[in-house]
């Protein structure tokens, strides 16, 4: 066990699995220099397996997408922020989805799409957003997201060893977060969530820095509430079984999530538990989202995104 | 470069054997037997059935979207029965009935299809990379028609082609029309290929009617890309004789073709032109014409007896959801 | 004193803290706009800051200290004396009191930012948005408010919501209050109710026709057709109960026991003599006052099942001119036919005023408010009498009180004859010589 950030958690997957398996490479934009920590010192190891593209989405897609159905490559493609997928979304989002399904299941799609994702640095929204809802909307892809060194790096082994797509971005302001990482081949199934801190009184669902702000305000409640944090770690497929298991417990759900609250994953979750677990409820599901306007710049994002103020009032209402 | 006789042979029949694979989809069209949709490529047969005639195994390709890529299956001997079961919706379709009109021939380097114009130009870079990378002398086959260069998809394809010397073939069959779009007014330029200037990439022009002179541009782009050159522009000037899709009225721009117009493009069908070359030349005979026709016509019907005896294709949804993921 | 905050600056998309390598100028030292003041390194790359400002520089942060980006590491002021009076702890504290900082600042402020010496304008933001809880007094759909897992805790309990307190918002009843009830035995309904309360049993179900059906209709019709005037009064009747006794220990002399009713019946006929509008009947247009007085007697008779009765008045004619005896044996053969199922329309037509008593069933003491009855533009309720502390020659002494209520038409009959009607009727109750006369 080591205590590591999670970006560099991430790097060690990288390294981990490019070792392992020839096929795996990484294209993207300024990768070789390292925009962020996690590709820096990887061109030197593994040369070409490294590549940079001009700022073409669609061609740097393209490369990862095309090497990928000739069924002899496992890409990983670094859109730097999650943001700019949505130059390419017909790629990423509609054509990648449904590649496999809809030429007769004879192309698995072993693509892995990542990117820093997260709001709170003052960047406004091209380069904040949280684009978890248009992937959660497209069939054919899976979608990880970790709130943890541990996680981040089991995740993305597992992400890269799918023969599916995978969105799974890194939270940005998680980067520097760090956090004990088992030592050896520390692989975190997808579809498996976790729960982060065990309580009884209201069950919170958040994943990525929303698990970071509902820990803390777990803690700020205690003697008061009992909470327990239940992280997704994937999105989708979704772990509904555990949920269900915690609900039993508390009876009461509070899902937080950095995305708008426009038909996002708290939407989905929530008529799913509502279809699912209907009597398992003691008051109304609570969903603490991003709002549905443009995310902001200046001095907003603090007061205006889900927080541990807001995630506090939420778990105060549902468990008046 | 001159082609053998023997390559002329096999291009001739592949051109036979396209033209009536086309010809029949029509056919069916119009009498209700396919559904989706159909763009008839009688006319355009040529470039798609010489490049793929002169293609390899192993070589990847998406072919231009006129007769919904038949030239390539016939041409690369796809098991075309397959595509003809998946557009009648049938079981044992290369889709499984999913896609109505969709070809998927990995094992022949057919990956997919698209509702997109353009969307091939993305893959096509990395079906080029992962060509380059390979070593095995394979080439991408990116097929367009002249609306696909619009595309800001195809520019990134050439931008990082050209960057990276992938064996791309941007092989832009150019009939003058999308959909009602004049390519005079929709390109600046009267040559699609000006584009490859800008990139530095070597192109040619073709005359897309002459099979011959297609097969020989094909195998000259290829070898250039085989080579480790980098991506080549062909531009082949062709035409079609009938509306884009089946059911779209015939118009160039808001004024609906003449019969005129379409009579002249006629007097220069690639079928006739090859087959007075290949008469003129002593390539083949009349009895031997006759044959690869009649021959032609039986593996078509034998093909479509096979895809209509399929029972359709109707899965539970069970069976369609447990499909999106690959295990 | 005016003083000007120099903070750790946030360079790069992916900066969140640096490191002061080394400060170029001194502790104090004034410095000019553009002096470069000191040299810093971040994750990735090092660099000279320069003076925003003219001033006197306070250094606060340390070498080699890596903070977040945000943090207060220098200070500027206009003079040199107002150096010593920096209080360095009240200045940006924690990042993210006044100038959220990236991403740690939505885990700490949430507040509206407060106007800080970022030369940002203050920001009139909204205080955290509370929660607001969906309000669901405004639903008011008749239901009882329960969560789905109270609802099933009560279901496998047995317990009824409608007699379990909620506290939940909006009183909903939650978990707690289920749990509550089961350990006070609350939740349960009064056994008697508890069977009405499972959902609704039929235990017979007895179709409106027949005498029934004639029954209600002819009370609805008299209800809507007539404008009903009522009074109420308290007979003395001690004097008539005696004087009856007289006569029911004659019986075998009489030929009949007779009947307390009977002499109800003779006061009824007697007092309408004296006020002839009240037996009277109201055709078309016309009062037509009644020569006889044919007094109709309600009766309660048993129907075809065993939940209801069937209400008949037949009629003994001409009590005017009958006497007690007379009109005892009349009433007892009419009773008599009624229980037969023989009462014809001989005997159930020609009534002029009602007559109607709950003596024997209900208590004594009951008076009734009856509706008017088929033509007839009066109907005399006589209860049965009650032993009452009354007045009686002065003093106080029980007697025997007998509850009479009256409903008259109003239509015909006003306040005026009415009450003369109940003068007549009262005196003849309370002495029944009167019916001698």
């Amino acid at each position: 066990m080591r205590e590591i950030t999670l970006i560099n958690a991430v790097k060690e997957a990288y390294i981990e699995e490019m070792e392992r398996d020839e096929s795996v490479f990484m294209v993207g934009q300024d990768l070789r220099g390292g925009i962020f920590n996690h590709t820096k010192g990887l061109y030197e190891q593994f040369g070409d397996r490294i590549v940079d593209t001009p700022i073409s989405e669609s061609g740097m897609y393209g490369t990862a997408f095309g090497a990928a159905q000739t069924g002899e490559y496992r890409p990983i493609v670094d859109f730097m922020f999650a943001g700019f997928s949505m130059v390419t979304f017909s790629e990423v989002s509609v054509t990648t989805g449904q590649q496999y399904f809809l030429h007769g299941g004879k192309t698995p799609m072993p693509i892995v799409i990542t990117a820093a994702m997260g709001t709170g640095g003052r960047l406004a929204n091209d380069h904040a957003m949280s684009v978890m809802g248009a992937y959660l909307r497209q069939p054919g892809i899976k979608v990880a997201f970790a709130s943890c060194p541990a996680d981040a790096k089991g995740l993305m082994k597992a992400a890269i060893r799918e023969n599916n797509p995978v969105f799974i971005p890194f939270h940005m302001g998680l980067q520097s977060e760090v956090g004990p990482v088992p030592d050896g081949d520390h692989v975190v199934p997808l579809g498996v969530a976790d729960v982060k801190r065990e309580g009884s009184d209201v069950t919170v669902l958040a994943s990525g820095m929303q698990t970071k702000f509902s820990l803390m305000a777990a803690e700020k409640l205690k003697g008061e509430f009992s909470v327990e944090v239940v992280d997704p770690r994937t999105l989708d497929p979704f772990d509904m079984p555990l949920l269900l298991k915690s609900l039993e417990k508390t009876n009461r759900l509070v899902i937080v999530d950095e995305d708008w609250e426009n038909s996002g994953f708290a939407s989905t979750i929530s008529a799913r538990v509502v279809e699912e677990g209907f009597d398992l409820l003691d008051a109304p599901i609570r969903r603490v989202c991003f709002p549905n306007m443009p995310i902001p710049g200046g001095y907003m994002e603090p007061y205006i995104m889900p927080n541990a103020d807001k995630i506090e009032a939420a778990i105060r209402d549902v468990c008046a | 470069m001159s082609l053998t006789k023997e390559q002329m042979i096999k291009l001739y029949r592949n051109l036979i054997r396209a033209h009536e694979y086309d010809t029949t989809m029509y056919r069916r069209m119009m009498s209700g037997r396919l559904i989706g949709f159909y763009h008839p490529g009688e006319g355009a047969m040529a470039p798609g059935v010489a490049a793929h005639t002169i293609m390899r195994d192993g070589d990847y390709t998406f072919p231009h979207h006129r007769a919904h890529g038949m030239a390539a299956m016939v041409s690369r001997e796809m098991d075309i029965k397959r595509y003809l079961a998946e557009h009648t919706g049938k079981q044992g379709g290369c889709c499984e009935g999913r896609s109505s009109f969709h070809g998927s021939f990995p094992e022949k380097g057919l990956f997919m299809y698209s509702g997109y114009i353009g969307a091939q130009f993305s893959p096509a870079v990395g079906w080029g990379w992962a060509a380059k990378r390979n070593g095995r002398s394979q080439i991408s086959f990116c097929g367009a028609g002249d609306g696909g260069f619009g595309q800001g998809r195809a520019h990134e394809a050439m931008l990082m082609s050209q960057n990276w010397k992938l064996p791309v073939i941007f092989w832009c069959e150019n009939n003058g029309l999308a959909i009602y779009g004049d390519a005079a007014e929709m390109h600046p330029t009267e040559d699609i290929s000006s584009l490859a200037q800008g990139y530095g990439m070597p192109a040619m022009v073709i005359d897309g009617q002459d099979l011959f002179a297609c097969a020989e541009a094909a195998v000259a782009a290829f070898e250039h890309a085989r080579e480790g050159k980098g991506p080549v522009f062909v531009e082949l000037k062709t035409c079609r004789y009938h509306e884009h899709d089946i059911g779209t009225p015939d118009l160039r721009g808001d004024v609906q073709r003449s019969e005129e117009e379409i009579a002249e493009l006629r007097d220069r069908d690639p079928v006739l032109l090859a087959t007075k070359r290949v008469l003129d030349e002593g390539i083949l005979s009349q009895d031997e014409i006759d044959q690869i026709k009649a021959q032609a016509k039986q593996e078509v019907e034998d093909n479509w007896n096979w895809a209509d005896a399929q029972p359709i294709a109707q899965p539970t949804e069970e069976e369609l959801m447990a499909a999106v993921f690959a295990p | 004193m005016a003083i000007t905050e120099f903070v750790m600056p946030k360079l790069a998309m992916g900066m969140n803290e640096g490191t002061v390598n080394e400060w170029l100028v001194s502790d104090g030292q004034k410095v000019e706009k553009g002096d470069h003041i000191a040299s810093i390194e971040t994750e990735k790359v090092a660099y000279d800051l320069e003076a925003p400002q003219a001033g006197y520089f306070k250094i606060i942060g340390k070498v080699g200290e890596t903070v977040p980006c945000e943090t207060v590491i220098a200070a500027f002021v206009n003079t040199e004396e107002e150096l010593a009076f920096i209080d360095v702890a009240s200045l940006g504290s924690a990042p993210a009191a006044d100038n959220p900082s990236s991403f740690s600042a939505a885990a700490e402020a949430v507040a509206a930012p407060a106007p800080s010496a970022a030369p940002a304008a203050p920001v009139s933001a909204p205080a955290t948005p509370a929660s607001a809880p969906i309000n669901i007094a405004a639903f008011n759909t008749g239901r009882i408010i329960a969560s789905p897992l109270a609802r099933k805790m009560a279901a496998n309990k047995g317990l009824e919501l409608a007699y379990i307190e909620g506290t939940g918002p909006g009183s909903r009843i939650v978990k707690r209050d289920i749990e509550k009830a089961e350990q006070t035995g609350a939740g349960r309904a009064p056994a008697a109710v508890a069977g009405m309360l499972q959902g609704l049993v039929e235990q017979a179900r007895i179709p409106m026709s027949g005498m029934r059906r004639a029954i209600s209709n002819a009370m609805m019709e008299k209800t809507n057709g007539t404008a009903t005037l009522t009074q109420f009064n308290e007979v003395d009747v001690t004097d008539l109960l005696a004087a009856r006794k007289h006569l029911a220990a004659q019986e075998d002399l009489l030929g009949t026991k007779v009947s307390v009713n009977a002499f109800f019946i003779k006061a009824i006929a007697w007092a309408a003599k004296q006020v002839p509008i009240v037996n009277s009947s109201l055709q078309g247009n016309d009062i037509v006052v009644w020569d006889n007085v044919n007094v109709a007697v309600a009766l309660a008779l048993p129907s075809g099942d065993s939940y209801t009765e069937n209400l008949m008045v037949p009629v003994i004619k001409n009590v005017d001119r009958l006497s007690l005896v007379e009109i005892d044996a009349e009433m007892k053969r009419l009773i008599n036919l009624g229980r037969e199922g023989r009462l014809g329309a001989a005997e159930m037509a020609d009534s002029t005023i009602t007559f109607s008593t709950t003596a024997g069933i209900a208590p004594n003491g009951t008076s009734g408010n009856s509706i008017l009855n088929g033509t007839n533009n009066a109907i005399v309720g006589i209860g049965g009498a009650k032993k009452k502390p009354a007045e009686h020659n002065g003093e106080i002494a029980l007697r025997d009180l007998a509850p009479v209520c009256v409903n008259y038409d109003h239509q015909v009959i006003d306040g005026a004859p009415a009450s003369r009607y109940m003068n007549y009727l009262y005196l003849a109750l309370e002495d029944p010589t009167l019916l001698l006369t």
